[in-house]
């Protein structure tokens, strides 16, 4: 058995792992990338010119993202702001758990919708912002409602938030420069002599190509593998908060034994929600080992790993 | 070496700081207890005439509070804070055994804005525990109880509970599985 406390910084250190991993594979995209750029216009390994400003518009691009992102999401999904009359239960339970955690008060939003739900945003905890669908306020208890928001507060306390939102920057970036570099390939490359260094070259080349195709893919992958890590870290943290495993277990219950899709989400902005809003896929209960691995794949795109395991996870600190 | 110095000097003495505060702060959710609780009665008091057990609980913990909020005194006000917490499920049966109250707005109002203020004030208890717990571990850990032995910080109590008794026991009645009778 272990403890809430253990728990946490278990999945902090793993966390980081994971997101160096990350910096360490845009880096090599961005080498490969810029080699093989530099190859194919002619003039040896400094392709980094190109590259580079590729890196900063779409770095600008994505900052601007990265700064409005609340309220980019929060317009997407169609919210409107709470107020303590009309969603008494959940105002008040915000208003208390950032009294148990010391965290400045979120701003709070409404998504008119019966599919149960909620997610956090916002780059860091001055200016977060936690969202609930009317479905989530009205089918949950109030305890069940305590552990859902401490799992959202604490994505806001351990800078969820902010490190998805930069996750998502780097495969925005990684993105828009595979597309970037596969489109100056149809324009043709600078007229030059097919000598010695071309063997290297069209190795570069042909990696590059690879790299352009496979990288947003394999980017979204880390993506949804940090996404996923993080809702341990924030399940183990609304724990720690509430000191009630089992509110949040029979939340999530609850919520995943709905099966209706929630309208407002879409791929974007999946990976914010508590319990993945669409619903359905492969279920998980044949005994056959095919189907395990036809599902451990799929499971490789999920934004959020299984609730059963998740509920298994919270009953080790119960 | 410095830097650290630096660092765990500074933890200390905000985190000194924020207990502080969060003891504060206890107070500060008992003030507004003690605020609401009035208004709640009057607004339930026409409703509730035939059942003067609740309104006479209500009265007698909005006086404990008053009186632990004059005193100034962390460990009353707690003591006062868990007393409402207390009272709820009493006043939870009386409107469970009365149909009538039970779908009542008025109630359910009632009801509503006293498990708040409670948890407010329990929520409040919770961060004075895990600030000082925070600090008394940091103050007694390697490598930052040198710091803390320097500056001669003193181990902070956070809420008293006693270390002995009932509450750290189980009795041989406790461990059995409680069976219902309907």
């Amino acid at each position: 058995m272990i403890n809430v406390y253990e728990a946490v910084s278990a999945n902090k250190t793993k966390s980081y792992f994971i997101v160096a991993l990350f910096f360490v594979f845009v880096t090599l995209v961005v080498y490969v990338l810029g080699q093989s750029f530099g190859y194919y216009l002619g003039y040896a390994p400094g392709g980094i010119g190109y590259v580079g400003l590729a890196l900063i518009v779409s770095g600008l691009m994505s900052l601007g993202g990265y700064y409005f992102s609340d309220k980019i999401v929060l317009s997407i999904s169609k919210a409107r702001p709470a107020n303590r009359k009309k969603d008494f239960t959940f105002y008040t339970v915000v208003e208390n758990l950032c009294i148990g955690t010391g965290l400045p008060k979120p701003k709070l939003y409404v998504i008119d919708d019966s599919a149960p739900n909620a997610f956090a945003t916002g780059r860091d905890p001055e200016h977060a912002a936690i969202c609930a669908t009317t479905g989530l306020l009205e089918k949950l208890t109030r305890s069940e409602l305590e552990g859902v928001l401490a799992h959202e507060l604490s994505h806001v306390k351990n800078y969820d938030t902010r490190l998805m939102a930069i996750v998502a920057v780097l495969v925005g970036m990684v993105a828009l420069m595979g597309d970037w570099f596969l489109r100056t390939m149809w324009w043709g490359g600078k007229d030059r002599d097919r000598d010695e260094d071309s063997k290297l070259g069209a190795i570069f080349i042909v990696l590059g190509i690879v790299f352009a195709i496979l990288s947003p893919i394999i980017a979204q992958l880390i993506q949804l593998a940090v996404s996923r890590r993080r809702e341990f870290l924030a399940d183990a943290g609304s724990v720690e908060i509430t000191r009630q495993p089992e509110s949040l277990i029979s939340a999530l219950d609850k919520i995943s034994a709905d099966h209706e899709p929630l309208e407002v989400a879409n791929k974007a902005t999946a990976h914010l929600y508590i319990v993945n809003p669409f619903k359905g896929g492969i279920s998980g209960r044949g005994p056959s080992t095919a189907l395990k691995m036809v599902n451990q794949f799929a499971g490789l795109f999920n934004t959020h790993p299984p609730v059963s395991e998740r509920i298994k996870a919270l009953k080790t600190m119960v | 070496m410095v830097l650290w110095f630096i660092s765990t000097y500074n933890f200390f003495v905000s985190a000194k700081g924020r207990i502080k505060g969060a003891v504060q702060e206890i107070g500060n959710q008992l003030k507004r207890q003690a605020d609401l609780i009035p208004n709640l009665e009057s607004s339930v008091k026409g409703y509730l005439k035939h059942e003067k057990g609740i309104l006479d609980k209500l009265a007698d913990v909005r006086r404990e509070i008053a009186q632990a909020v004059a005193s100034d005194n962390v460990q009353k006000m707690s003591d006062a804070g868990s007393k409402l917490a207390s009272i709820l499920p009493s006043i939870k049966v009386v409107v469970e055994d009365n149909p009538e109250l039970k779908g009542s707005d008025v109630v359910t109002k009632l009801m509503d804005e006293l498990r708040d203020t409670a948890d407010k004030i329990m929520y409040a208890r919770r961060l004075v525990i895990d600030l000082t717990v925070d600090y008394n571990v940091r103050r007694q850990t390697f490598p930052s109880n040198f710091v803390a032995n320097m500056l001669k910080l003193e181990e902070l109590p956070g809420l008293i509970t006693p270390e002995k008794g009932e509450h750290l026991e189980v009795s041989e009645a406790e461990t059995k599985t409680p069976s219902i009778k309907l």
